[in-house]
């Protein structure tokens, strides 16, 4: 009996150290729609963290930047470059959309890489990136479709749908298919990505829990980073791609 | 036995779900990991001077413009001097001109003057001459009248007894004039 309950246990620890939380969610009933806690809470967060560093950055600004505002400077440089090389001349605009985007997946992806979230215990689900959710980056992904319709839609009127029959009329099936799979493949792509690096990290966790999960972890900071710059060079090159005149 | 699989198990042991709270077990929540990353991260993006080579840059980007600006606004005083170099000289040599066409007028006028004034001299000489010359004229006109006059009336009443009385007296007279003289 004793051994009995003992083996019981034993199973038991074994399921507990294997057992990994997937598709678990902390539900909020919000006017009929079942939202998922966890990932508003540290989209929250993410976004505060945004905000309250930008505003650190940017309040009492230098000629010769310094410090935070000499980073944040630097990440703006770095977003404009980006949208400057995927859209063309006409970037301007679209500077603050490339770069609301990739900023909150970057800081989202490094804040599941980074931040302890696993401290805060919900009653169900748990805290991760807000990129490691499927409908945060359907979200992303969809803005984007809207973002390059309408980027497309204000340069050239109804002239834009001209492109699908762009080379020939034959693929206007495709033409039409790519506006379904862009969006697809966005938001796939980052969930993936990320959802993958943070469970190789917990599952690696719960195996061994010091020392073996670090590369992985550094390795899944260096991937959440290029998800975040592939994402947002993919956003531009869309936008860039609607908004280029066709020869 | 049992203590060990019990350790086993409080090792992997999850807190069950069911209101928030925090998880104090350090393996599963990963902090010592986490902050070796973070540590990790930090060295090494302390290593990556892109920020510090930014601010340099503008460093250097407002210092050449600095320089620039100096050298522009110095290059503004020297164009500035040499206008008002060029302004004064251009001043000078109007002065000059004005003066210059001042002597010259005056000149002009002088001379304009002296040849009036020989011209006038000459018009009152030729005047004089021509006054001169009709007044001859004139005199020798009436003395060719009175000449004429003169002969005839000599012609018209002089008979022998006048002309012996005349030529008496005129004897008598230089006569009288050859005394005097004598």
């Amino acid at each position: 009996m004793n051994v009995l309950s003992c083996s019981i246990n034993t199973l038991k620890g074994l399921y507990d150290i294997s057992g990994v939380e997937v598709g678990q969610h902390f539900y909020w009933q919000i006017g009929g729609f079942q939202v998922h806690g966890q990932v508003l809470i540290t989209s929250w967060v993410v976004i505060a963290i945004l905000l309250g560093s930008a505003t650190i950055a940017v309040r009492n600004p230098q000629t010769i930047p310094t410090g935070g505002q000499n980073f944040f400077e630097y990440v703006l440089e770095f977003i404009r470059d980006v949208s400057k090389t995927q859209i063309g001349e006409e970037y301007g605009p679209w500077v603050p959309f490339i770069g609301t985007m990739f900023l909150f997946i970057f800081v989202s992806n490094w804040s599941g890489a980074l931040l302890p979230w696993k401290i805060i215990q919900l009653p169900h689900g748990e805290l991760a990136a807000p990129t490691n959710d499927i409908n945060t980056t359907v979200a992303l992904a969809l803005l984007t479709s809207v973002a390059y319709f309408y980027a497309g839609l204000t340069k050239k009127g109804l002239g834009y749908f001209g492109k699908y029959i762009q080379p020939t009329p034959i693929l206007l099936p495709i033409n039409i298919l790519e506006d379904f799979t862009k969006p697809l493949s966005l938001s796939f792509r980052l969930f993936g990505n990320i959802l993958a690096d943070e469970l190789v990290v917990v599952v690696l966790v719960s195996l061994v829990p010091l020392v073996v999960p670090i590369p992985v972890m550094l390795l899944g900071l260096f991937t959440s980073g290029i998800q975040a710059l592939i994402f947002a060079t993919l956003a531009a090159a869309y936008i860039g791609e609607s908004m280029e005149g066709h020869h | 036995m049992k203590n060990v699989t019990d350790s086993f198990v409080s090792l992997g042991h999850w807190p069950s779900a069911g209101s928030f709270g925090f998880n104090t077990d350090i393996l599963a929540t990963n902090p010592i990991n986490l902050s070796v990353v973070l540590g990790v991260l930090i060295f090494f993006g302390k290593g990556v001077d892109l920020l510090d080579n930014r601010k340099q840059r503008i460093l250097n980007t407002i210092r050449n413009s600095e320089e620039l600006r100096g050298g522009a606004i110095e290059q503004l005083e020297k164009a500035r001097s040499r206008l008002r170099k060029v302004e004064t000289e251009a001043e000078q040599f109007r002065v000059n001109g004005y003066s210059e066409i001042e002597r010259e007028k005056l000149t002009l006028i002088n001379s304009t003057y002296k040849t009036l004034e020989q011209l006038e001299n000459y018009k009152n000489e030729t005047i004089q001459f021509e006054q001169q010359r009709a007044i001859n004229q004139v005199r020798q006109r009436v003395f060719q009248q009175a000449l004429r006059g003169a002969l005839g009336t000599l012609n018209s009443c002089l008979n022998n007894e006048l002309h012996l009385r005349t030529i008496s007296a005129n004897i008598g007279m230089l006569g009288t004039i050859k005394e005097i003289t004598d």
